[in-house]
């Protein structure tokens, strides 16, 4: 018995000390854990110190270096030789009794003045007091006394003024005395400086202490910590090309202006900023962090959560060119998406189509439009056969009452007429803006019809009427009105439908068949169900609301909050931030990554593809634009954004001072819409960037210039910045794209007796002008002109202008050709041009020589020599 | 140098010592018994337990360990009140902060979560052996009542603290929960014969557990005084009877010989 209890109390001893050891051992890993295992921080901030201090002393030695190369051990010696000299001068007896005796009298100066502002400042502090008890009492005898107290202040006050210049003239003295070593002494120290500097630097490197790095916005309760590990992502130099101790790339545009102190990180890059204890939490690379960390261009579209107008926005290249395919697709016709409230629609007009196109045609392309047109921006919505021709009749009913084809290849027109046509369709730059044959539509963001096919699928009647009239079959169209004859019209039809013809069209209805009313209704019905209304307009759909949810909640536009909210369920309102778990994955849960940015790119590739009942049509995009497309959605959230981050747009801008933005007025209004000018180009923010800014037309050009170009754009040719591609039709390829010949000049404006060239150059003068443009250039008296001229030629020539400039045939083809430049530009334009080229264009690449004003004169004067006879 | 005998004697022969030890010890069943009456934290614990009784493979020492769990989730939760803030905004992050920022904060939050699962495991485990033994037997049917009450209590502890770091697991957890609430009958207003005690969203049990209609600040807030407060103030004054009724009812139920 005693035996056992005494095996078992050993046993048990045994299991406390194991316990024990294993116990204390968990504790030593506890502190041990806690104080470097979850802190890795502590290891990258002692890295980057080392690879600081290498560098510092990399440059210190560099400093050395320059500091022997520059003979500073000599000049240094002979400085302190010199400086011995002034110390043992200093130190003579004369001086020294001098410079005693001057310290003596500082003082006693001193004293005297600090007696004197003394009683300066008692008398001060009762004449307040007595000023406190007068605005209390305004009792006679305090004024009486505040009188007595001031007079005594101004005596005072001048015995203090008096003594500081005496004090002020001892220190001058003495400063005398002591300025020879001084001047020395100072001299000695600036060349220590680069040394001393460079080994503070270092010293100052030492003292940095390890610690966590946090950014706090208080306002959001953000705190971002990423810099702890990034230690050095804020400086201006990186001391090391290996993560974490980079600089941020490109940081004079992305840090300049968003100081990190002030926005954080994951503003921008999104991530997990709190967390610090591995690099994949810190990243937000892990479950159930539903943002993670966005790098490179795709961080771009956080520009979209404060900036409400990204156009030209430097470092935001790659988000602007994305954006740009939402105009592309019309995703606003179908979503909600503040700022695109005023877009247009992006399909045409389909209240008379009937009478445009053919019903088979209708029919092929409702169930491909890719069929017809491998660029056709109007997505797949897997129609079948009977929905596809439900909806034709739909359409067609709106116009008459039967299923009707024309074939247009039974005809053959006069050959003479087609050739004609073919001059023409040359001549008007036709191709600028459509496609034939795969070539042509170089002016992309007007996504202009394709017109390979185009003879199987118009009318020629209507054809006639719409060159004739655009705006009249649709008032948004962006096609422009040129003004030609109806024989000029006739032989430009003549032409398409003969080029321009659809082998794989079958004609079934060349013979009208009459539309079942039963099948009008199901078409009423299925416009309805997927929506046409959203992107074409059409005739009973007009108070149709969008279909699909909308997509951003905050940003772009972020005062239209409470409008939203209204119309659209809140839940689907920001899919750049909607909780992962919120999405529907359906059907692909399992065979795609959870997260929310592939969430949208399988949507966008497959919109049907989650579950069953989807209405959303395929837009067949490539996977390049998915990807773009993708990140521009990303970036419409509902981020909590302090108000003092967002930098509303323009417009919005505007909005809320109750400005409304630029429009054209009078009778330059109407021949905008004729012409349709913005097209290409852009006059005062308003319309595309793909041919010159007009904003200060009216400064820049000379009249009998803009005359002569808007009558004939091929006469002249200034050769702009395009250069030549491609060949514009099949017979003979042009030298240059200019300008399509509008015909202006000839009709009157409506309502009116001017010509357009009259309205067009009366605006131009009236209103596209710039307050910063002269209209001379000042002048010089001391030489003669021609004397200025072969100025301005050695100038030119001596600056190498000509490697880019055209004159003649001589020099490059990156700037504009300058032959014709003295017929073409205002001299006070070039002139300021020469000075600040980006004043006008952002994104010149002309470079900035820095020309004084003389020689900006001279250099003016020779360009506007620069003269093509034209007669 | 004073030897070590001077030195204990030195400690041990003033005032403050004696205040607090009163007497010496010596190694007899009286000065050990007197120990135990002495002591406030002992005082609720018999002076004598029969061998039986503690026998680990009759009890599993079950009901200790609970309690014992019970101490280490008090004691980390208070320290885990200093960092946390029951408010919408800040909940989740000050829960992150605890991860990432405070010294031992995670091993702080790992325990306290740990030991609460622990503690739902091991206190029902008890249920089990007290039920096994038959310990629920007169003349302990008063106790088992209470512990079957602080079994409950138990369960509530870990509901309430699940919404605390506000996150989509709490968050629903409690919409879940709250919502079986609401089909409590008579008091639920989804619940049968509400209608008879005009019962609506707005004055139903699960109002009153929330706040409010929705899991929002004020559920957070009441379910961070539940169980921080109320709860574990019931929970003690319970298991101080628990315990206390263990003693009355004729100590720890020992096996039949």
């Amino acid at each position: 018995m005693a035996n056992e209890n005494k095996n078992n109390s050993s046993l048990r001893v045994y299991l406390f000390v194991f316990f024990s050891v294993v116990l204390l051992a968990l504790s030593v890993w506890v502190v041990w854990d806690d104080e470097f295992g979850l802190r890795p921080w502590k290891k990258y901030q002692e890295d980057y110190k080392t690879l600081k201090h290498d560098k510092l002393e990399r440059d210190y030695k560099k400093a050395v270096v320059e500091f022997e190369r520059s003979g500073g051990h000599k000049k240094l010696a002979e400085l302190e030789a010199k400086l011995d000299k002034a110390e043992a001068a200093f130190q003579s007896k004369e001086t020294q009794e001098k410079y005693a005796r001057l310290n003596k009298q500082l003082d006693a100066a001193h004293e005297a003045l600090t007696v004197t502002q003394k009683e300066l400042r008692n008398l001060r502090g009762q004449f307040l007091e007595t000023e406190y008890y007068f605005t209390k009492t305004q009792l006679p005898e305090y004024k009486a006394k505040m009188d007595v107290l001031q007079r005594q202040i101004d005596s005072v006050g001048l015995r203090v003024a008096a003594q500081q210049k005496i004090e002020d003239s001892f220190k001058e003295s003495l400063s005398i005395v002591t300025a020879p070593k001084a001047a020395i002494q100072g001299e000695i120290e600036k060349m220590k400086n680069p040394l001393e500097e460079a080994k503070e630097k270092i010293a100052k490197n030492e003292k940095v202490s390890v610690e966590i790095k946090q950014i706090h916005i208080p306002d959001i309760d953000k705190a971002d910590r990423c810099q702890s590990c990034h230690i050095g992502i804020d400086a201006k130099s990186s001391v090391s090309s290996v993560q974490p101790f980079t600089k941020h790339p490109l940081s004079v545009i992305y840090l300049e202006k968003h100081d990190p102190n002030k926005f954080g990180c994951t503003f921008c890059h999104r991530g997990q900023g709190r967390a610090t204890t591995t690099a994949e939490k810190a990243h937000g690379n892990i479950k159930h962090w539903d943002e993670p960390m966005l790098s490179g261009d795709m961080t771009q579209t956080s520009c979209l959560n404060c900036h409400g107008d990204i156009k030209g926005l430097r470092g935001a290249e790659k988000i602007i060119k994305s954006t740009e395919l939402i105009k592309k697709y019309g995703c606003y016709s179908c979503h909600k998406i503040p700022g695109y409230e005023t877009v247009g629609d992006v399909g045409p007009i389909l209240t008379e189509v009937g009478t445009k196109v053919n019903y088979s045609w209708e029919v092929k392309w409702l169930m491909d439009p890719k069929s017809y047109s491998s660029i056709s921006r109007m997505p797949k919505f897997y129609f079948t056969q009977d929905q596809a021709e439900s909806i034709a009749d739909y359409l067609f009913s709106m116009t008459g009452t039967t299923r009707h084809d024309i074939d247009n290849t039974k005809t053959k027109p006069d050959a003479k007429l087609v050739e004609a046509g073919k001059a023409l369709w040359a001549q008007s730059r036709c191709n600028l803006c459509h496609v034939t044959g795969g070539r042509g539509g170089n002016n992309v963001k007007v996504y202009a019809p394709e017109l390979s096919k185009v003879g199987g699928k118009v009318n020629k009647e209507w054809l006639f009427k719409w060159i004739k009239n655009p705006n009249a079959y649709n008032p948004g169209t962006k096609m422009p009105r040129f003004r030609f004859t109806d024989e000029e019209i006739n032989s430009l039809v003549a032409f398409i439908t003969t080029e321009y013809q659809d082998e794989d069209m079958e004609y079934k209805y060349v013979q009208p068949v009459e539309i079942k009313p039963a099948s009008i209704a199901k078409g009423k019905e299925l416009v309805q169900k997927y929506g046409c209304y959203g992107c074409h307009k059409m005739l009973g759909m007009e108070d149709m609301v969008q279909v699909a949810p909308s997509l951003k909640k905050q940003g772009v536009t972020f005062l239209r909050n409470a409008e939203m909210r209204e119309k659209i369920g809140m839940e689907l309102s920001s899919i750049g931030s909607k909780p992962v778990d919120m999405l529907d994955f359906g059907k692909m849960k399992k065979s795609i990554s959870n997260d929310r940015l592939t969430y949208i790119k399988q949507k966008l590739r497959d919109p049907r593809g989650y579950r069953l009942g989807l209405r959303m049509p395929n837009f067949r995009l490539a996977e390049s634009e998915i990807n773009e497309l993708a990140s521009v959605l990303y970036g419409f959230t509902d981020a909590n954004v302090p108000t003092r981050f967002l930098v509303p747009s323009r417009q919005e801008l505007d909005r809320m001072a109750g400005v409304s933005s630029y429009k054209f007025t009078g009778d330059f209004a109407k021949v905008i819409a004729d012409v349709k000018c913005t097209n290409c180009h852009m006059i005062r923010g308003i319309g595309a960037d793909y041919a010159p800014d007009l904003s200060f037309a009216g400064s820049k050009l000379q009249e009998s210039w803009i005359r002569n170009f808007l009558a004939n754009p091929d006469v002249i040719r200034p050769l702009l910045q395009q250069m030549p591609k491609f060949g514009l039709t099949s017979g003979k390829p042009l030298a240059k794209v200019t300008m399509p010949r509008f015909n202006l000049g000839k009709q009157k404006v409506e309502d009116t007796n001017k010509t357009d060239v009259d309205v067009v150059i009366n605006f131009f003068q009236q209103e596209l002008l710039s307050s910063d443009i002269p209209k001379d250039i000042p002048k010089i008296t001391s030489l003669t002109l021609p004397e200025q001229i072969t100025k301005g030629k050695q100038l030119y020539d001596l600056k190498g202008c000509k490697a880019c400039h055209q004159i003649g045939t001589d020099g490059g083809a990156l700037g504009p050709n300058l032959t014709n430049v003295g017929n073409r530009l205002n001299p006070g334009f070039i002139f300021k041009h020469l000075e600040n080229a980006r004043k006008f264009k952002q994104d010149i690449v002309e470079p900035n020589y820095g020309f004084t004003e003389t020689e900006r004169i001279y250099l003016t004067n020779f360009l506007m020599t620069l003269k093509l006879n034209t007669k | 140098m004073k030897s070590l005998p001077e030195i204990t004697d030195k400690v041990k022969k003033n005032l403050i010592w004696k205040s607090i030890f009163r007497r010496d010890y010596r190694n007899t069943v009286r000065d050990r018994a007197q120990a135990v009456f002495g002591n406030v934290f002992l005082h609720l614990h018999p002076v004598q337990v029969r061998e039986s009784a503690v026998k680990l493979r009759f009890t599993w020492g079950m009901g200790g360990i609970t309690f014992f769990a019970f101490i280490i989730l008090v004691i980390t939760g208070v320290v885990l009140m200093f960092y946390y803030h029951p408010s919408i905004e800040q909940a989740y992050t000050d829960i992150k902060d605890l991860e990432y920022q405070v010294p031992y904060g995670v091993i702080l939050r790992n325990l306290h979560r740990w030991g609460a699962h622990f503690m739902v495991i091991v206190v029902m485990i008890h249920m089990f052996r007290v039920f096994m033994t038959g310990s629920y037997k007169a003349p302990r049917q008063f106790n088992w009542g209470v512990g079957v009450i602080l079994l409950v209590l138990t369960f509530l502890l870990s509901f309430t603290g699940y919404l605390t770091p506000w996150d989509q697991l709490g968050f629903w957890a409690i919409t879940v929960g709250t919502n079986m609430g609401a089909a409590t009958p008579f008091l639920g207003y989804q619940g049968p014969f509400s209608e008879f005690l005009h019962i609506t969203p707005f004055n139903d049990v699960r109002f009153a557990l929330l706040g409010g209609a929705l899991v929002g600040g004020n559920a957070l807030l009441r379910s961070y005084i539940w169980h921080c407060v109320a709860i574990p103030l019931v929970a003690t004054i319970l298991m101080m009877v628990h315990f206390w009724r263990v003693r009355k009812d004729g100590g720890i139920s020992k096996p039949q010989k």
